[in-house]
């Protein structure tokens, strides 16, 4: 019932037009889309004074491009058009996205959008963990134009993020990565309408010794205010031959480097134990994929 | 302040006043008086609320209403009347899949999707199709028994 | 057992085509003309005085019509629950609808009416309440202790009730069992989540009566306590049925807050007032109460038990309520009854804290009972290397004995024995490996458990009411009309109400329609709870039904010349006994029984008889003749993901003994939804609160998870062993709630032949699995 604040709705044709509203409007001001964490926040408490809201659903931002260096996916592509993309069902690197939509129910797909999982900077959710796994960025667009900020920098706390005032996420990009190169989610969950108890991505590059030339390891889900990157289980497997030996180091590693948060839904030690769990699970996966 | 929008119900299009902040389901039950549709939890938990935006099911409780201008939304009031119930209507009387029934209207819709999309969804697919939705009486067995029965026919 | 013909079918449920074509008559749907809209302003503190409210901003925002405070609510103290009357000798006065003293945190303070929710909603947040706080109890064992905050006056130590049981020599028994079990079991609180919220439209009337359309368990249970909380008379006040609502399970067995305060407000502003809760007010309106049991069991070598002692440790929360209740039947028929052992002593304490209050919830104090029971009861053999089946079988009554509770009365069906093999076979319980001895990290389990006593109603149950009446007319056009206060929650009382008059009077059930009941016009009948409609309110509308015949063959034996004793009904025909070509059809009968006396024909006036003239009703209200125990086993397959600690389960056989089994297929469904529930109570629900502001963590079902059509199993199977019950109709008991009490401790023998490991506190999370495997 918070949102009663709210004294305006619009839907402007253009991001121009998003940016002007919230130059005029300011803190006061929420950009919606799908609006399926609009009221969970609401009903928290955890949305106040909110006057104006913008939803940037009719401002052409909806595209999934494929290019060959990387793949941008609009700020209002709703989950159910990622899923029927064929490039995301097809290409192995894309492994972590194709998971990670995997999990919610058909009213979800059909109403969140890659925007708004990111820009609502809530470490529960699975998207920011897999997108941070294949090094993306946001695209933002403010009053002083686009640019791009690489997720790392993005997140920046418990619903909170590097946009810039009047700033807004228009579009994820996602860098192509060399050949050989799969990614994979996995997550824990109550049921299956439920944010992540712990969830985990990794993206992996093979050499032709089916080496590993690059590695990257997140685990999200109350790891944190954000998800959090496992650098030592990406240290400790790169450069190796990915088998069950350096799995098990990985998931050890990624378990020493988290600091997880105690909730009602897990306890630290519990999460902690499940980054190792998951990140292994991960790590299968992801290597099953890669060619 | 309230505002003037155009809804499309059910082929239908109603000119209502709705406040900014209005929810889809608030609309539908409160200003249109289209009561299938159920409040359960009013934050996508239950699917209760569950209709049909342009084919595609949503939770009408996260949909704003000034966000359906333009767009197609379809209710259980829009499926079928006892005189020529949708066969989904049906095969949901038929296998008892009904019991308090509050849960139904909305797992309706989001079946409706399911089989325009899928005509002959196996098992886990229609559990999958319904996982948006909870229901606190059946167990989901016959419901998902009803939705088999609705694809056969 | 007899030929019938409606009775044992699954007949299409009549409210089903209502229900799918949008179910316009549910009590969320309801709205009169010029309604207000009211809300309820909680207090944020858990134990608290309320020093002064200020109410002057909010009664100044346009829209708003009237604000209450407890200083505009009688003070008057009773029980909230339906089905004992408010000052039942056996139950605890503690609770009056609005207080100057909080003692759980959402207490409601103050209330609004105002010519929308959202005003009201804003209204709310300019009330100004001065709160001395006060030091809060959570746990109740800590609550117990000396120098803990006391929270009402007349109950030291804060026990609100501490009834106890005991026969035979308890310390002789222990001294001879050859081995002693012990063993601490908790379980935690839930939600019975029914879909549809509390929600309430109170008017009044001029002259102070008031009309009230409520989301609940008893409409009659309803009128006492509001009549009791506004203290007027009953008489003014009037309930009306709902046609249905969208679930109750027992969350709606008691006057909350919204209805007596609707009242309030609609009496002050003389406009129709209506009350919803949100479904984080729903969360913190009712509760299975959580109990901690103790459990001291001697058994000999071969199983047989010596002595067991009891003790229940039950948190109530803010205000007895139902937790004095919920203590009894857990004792009763939760733990000390159900199982044959020569001496025993039950403990049992209900406590309050500084938690919600708890509520009435399906199973009513047995699922906690059975959880531990038969948790102790899986150790037992398991060390002792015993038949888990013969165990059960030679701990339990057997079929003739007398009822182990009521006197006087007799167990004339049981068949527990046929319960348990019938279901050991159908899951292949022969093929169960010991615990533990399945290889890799998922490992399989199978388990069981059985409830060897339960309830068809409450007919011996000290202050509790159960009787029940009903209506029948027919209609000129063949159709039946059923008056009954039986309110059908989903689990199928309209269509079983049909079923029965159906059957009686020879109609087919779509004949017979289930109408209009308010308080006013229609006959006391007990609440839609322990499992008790089909039974109780089953016989009454039998018997009103059989008046009803005996009234149609009175009339049709003036028409037909025949003796009443020789008539017959068939396919909607009177018929005389020997002459099947003598049939009237009951049309006609009823015309003629409605029509003037002197009727007008193309062949002139003809005379009818003053003796079959008259509309062809029959009423009854009675209390049923005994309480007959249905009996059930479940077994369960699962497999736990010994990584993760998740728990699925694979495979559910559900064995019950209903006795007759009305409707197969909405027995099927008690089942099936039955296991939801008792799934979610097993692994994931769990009502949380903040330990330090006692706020409720669980305010929508995104943070209380209950399972979805993917976490539940692909199979549950129902098996029924039916049994004729000599007194129930047409031979049939219950079964709704035993659906519910055994399968958290199926599940949890099931966890532990998967693992080798016991979890004995719900919800076997996988965080508690991984802590029983040492892996955290």
């Amino acid at each position: 019932m918070a949102l009663t604040s709210v004294e305006a709705f619009h839907s402007p044709a253009d991001k121009a037009s998003v940016v002007q509203l919230l130059q005029k409007h300011e803190d006061n001001a929420l950009i919606v889309a799908g609006g399926t964490f609009l009221h969970g926040l609401a009903s928290r408490g955890l949305l106040t004074g909110i006057e104006v809201l913008i939803d940037i659903q009719n401002s052409g931002l909806d595209n999934i491009t494929i290019n060959t260096d990387n793949v941008v996916i609009g700020a209002t592509t709703r989950f159910a058009q990622l899923e029927t993309s064929q490039e995301i069902a097809q290409e192995a690197w894309l492994g972590a996205v194709k998971d990670a939509i995997a999990y919610p129910p058909i009213q979800i797909m059909n109403s969140a959008t890659v925007g708004g999982s990111i820009a609502s900077s809530c470490p529960f959710f699975d998207l920011p963990t897999s997108f941070l796994a294949l090094n993306g960025a946001a695209q933002a667009h403010g009053p002083d134009g686009s640019r791009d900020i690489p997720l790392e920098e993005f997140f920046s706390g418990l619903f909170e993020n590097s946009l810039a005032p009047a700033e807004f996420v228009t579009a994820i990009k996602l860098p192509q990565p060399p050949a050989n190169s799969a990614s994979a989610f996995i997550k824990l969950e109550t049921n299956a309408n439920d944010l992540a108890i712990v969830n985990a991505a990794v993206a992996l590059t093979l050499d032709a010794e089916k080496k590993c030339r690059q590695a990257r390891v997140f685990v999200g889900g109350g790891m944190g205010e954000t998800p959090v990157r496992a650098s030592a289980a990406e240290n400790l497997l790169t450069g190796a031959v990915v088998d069950e030996d350096s799995i098990a180091g990985a998931g050890e590693a990624a378990k020493s480097g988290v600091d997880p948060i105690s909730d009602h839904r897990a306890s630290a030690e519990y999460r902690a134990a499940m980054a190792k769990v998951l990140v292994e699970k991960a790590l299968r996966k992801a290597l099953a994929r890669v060619d | 302040m309230k505002q003037i929008i155009q809804l499309d119900v059910n082929d239908e299009v109603h000119e209502i006043a709705v406040q900014p902040y209005d929810s889809l389901l608030r609309a539908l039950r409160e200003t249109l008086g289209l009561n299938a549709s159920k409040r359960g939890c009013d934050s996508g938990g239950c699917g209760c609320c569950t209709v049909l935006l342009d084919g595609k099911a949503v939770y009408s409780c996260m949909t704003m209403a000034m966000q359906v201008k333009d767009r197609k939304v379809t209710t259980v009031e829009g499926l079928g009347k006892v005189a020529g119930l949708d066969p989904i209507q049906q095969a949901f009387i038929d296998a008892d899949a009904v019991q308090c029934g509050y849960c139904t209207c909305g797992i309706m819709m989001a079946a409706k999707q399911l089989l325009a999309e899928n005509p002959n969804p196996d098992e886990d697919a229609i559990r999958k199709g319904i996982s948006g939705n909870l229901c606190r009486c059946t167990g989901y067995q016959k419901i998902i028994e009803a939705i088999q029965l609705a694809s056969e026919r | 057992m007899t030929q019938l013909n409606v009775v044992g079918k699954s007949v299409v449920r009549p409210d089903a085509y209502d229900k799918v074509t949008g179910g316009k008559h549910y009590p969320v749907n309801y709205s009169l003309p010029g309604m207000l809209h009211g809300k309820l302003l909680r207090s944020p503190y858990p134990h608290a005085k309320i020093v002064a409210i200020d109410t002057s901003e909010a009664e100044k925002l346009p829209g708003v019509k009237a604000v209450i405070t407890h200083a505009d609510v009688p003070q008057n103290v009773f029980t909230p629950v339906y089905f004992v009357p408010a000052h039942a000798k056996s139950m605890v006065q503690d609770f009056v609808v609005m207080s100057d003293r909080v003692r759980w945190a959402g207490q409601p303070v103050a209330a609004v009416a105002a010519t929308s929710a959202d005003v009201a909603e804003a209204a709310l947040q300019l009330i100004d309440v001065e709160y001395e706080e006060l030091q809060p109890v959570f746990d109740p064992e800590e609550a117990m202790k000396e120098g803990a905050p006391q929270l009402h006056d007349n109950a030291p130590n804060n026990i609100a009730k501490a009834p106890s049981f005991s026969f035979g020599d308890l310390e002789a028994g222990f001294a001879e069992a050859d081995h002693i079990f012990e063993g601490v079991y908790q379980t935690q609180r839930v939600h019975t989540c029914y879909m549809e919220p509390r929600v309430c439209v109170v008017d009044s009337e001029t002259d102070g009566r008031i009309t009230v359309h409520s989301s609940m368990q008893h409409g009659f249970g309803l009128r006492e306590k509001m009549a009791v909380a506004l203290g007027i008379p009953e008489s003014k006040v009037n309930v009306v049925k709902p046609t249905y609502i969208g679930g109750g399970f027992g969350g709606k067995l008691d006057v909350g807050h919204i209805e007596p305060v609707a009242a309030l407000l609609s009496l002050e502003t003389g406009r129709p007032v209506r009350i919803e809760h949100t479904r984080g007010e729903d969360f913190i309106a009712t509760t299975r109460n959580p109990i901690k049991v103790y459990l001291k069991t001697g058994v000999k070598n071969d199983g047989a038990y010596t002595a067991r002692y009891i003790k229940s440790i039950l948190d109530a929360g803010a205000h007895a309520t139902h937790g004095a209740e919920v203590i009894m039947v857990h004792g009763l028929y939760g733990t000390f009854f159900p199982w044959k052992c020569p001496n025993q002593t039950w403990e049992g304490f209900s406590v309050y804290t500084n938690n919600i209050i708890g509520g009435g919830y399906r199973g009513y104090g047995a699922p906690q009972g059975c959880f531990a029971v038969e948790s102790q009861n899986d150790e037992i053999c398991e060390k002792l290397g015993l038949d888990p089946i013969e165990f059960r079988s030679g701990n339990t009554h057997k079929e003739g004995d007398p009822h182990p509770v009521l006197q006087g009365h007799t167990l004339n069906s049981y068949r527990l024995d046929d319960c348990l093999k019938k279901g050991a076979e159908r899951i292949g319980f022969d093929r169960r490996a010991p615990a533990n001895s399945s290889e890799g990290a998922k490992k399989r389990g199978i388990g069981f458990a059985c409830h060897p006593l339960w309830v068809s109603g409450c007919l011996g149950f000290p202050d509790i009411y159960e009787h029940s009446g009903a209506t029948v007319k027919l209609n000129r056009d063949g159709t039946a009309d059923v008056v009954s206060s039986c309110i059908d929650l989903g689990s199928g009382q309209i269509t079983m109400l049909t079923q029965v008059v159906a059957e009686e009077l020879g109609l087919a059930s779509e004949a017979v329609r289930v109408v209009y009941a308010d308080t006013d016009t229609a006959p006391f009948d007990a609440p839609t709870h322990a499992s008790r409609a089909t039974y109780s309110a089953g016989l009454a509308t039998k018997a009103a039904a059989v008046e009803t015949r005996n009234r149609l063959f009175k009339a049709a034996s003036a028409v037909m010349e025949a003796n009443p004793g020789d008539l017959y009904l068939e396919d909607g025909k009177v018929l005389v006994k020997g002459a099947p070509d003598s049939g009237v059809p009951i049309t006609e009968i009823t015309a003629r029984a409605e029509s003037a006396f002197v009727q007008m024909t193309e062949e002139g006036p003809r005379l009818t008889t003053i003796e079959e003239k008259g509309t062809i009703i029959g009423s009854a209200s009675q209390a049923p003749p005994s309480n007959p125990s249905p009996v059930a086993a479940q077994f369960v397959e699962v497999e736990v993901d010994t990584d993760t600690g998740e728990v699925k389960v694979l495979h559910v056989v559900h064995a019950a003994d209903a006795g007759r089994v009305f409707h197969p297929k909405a027995a099927e469904g008690q089942v099936e939804g039955g296991f939801q529930q008792g799934m979610g109570y097993a692994l994931m629900e769990h009502l949380q609160f903040d330990q330090d502001t006692g706020a409720c963590l669980s305010s929508d079902f995104l943070d209380y998870k209950i399972p979805t059509s993917m976490e539940m199993p692909p199979k549950i199977e129902s098996i029924f062993v039916e049994s004729n019950e000599p007194t129930g109709p047409y031979g049939a008991k219950s079964m709704s709630e035993l659906c519910l009490i055994i399968p958290a401790a199926a599940i949890a023998n099931a966890v532990y032949n998967a693992i080798g490991v016991r979890v004995t506190e719900l919800p076997i999370t996988p965080e508690r699995v991984l802590r029983a495997l040492g892996k955290l």
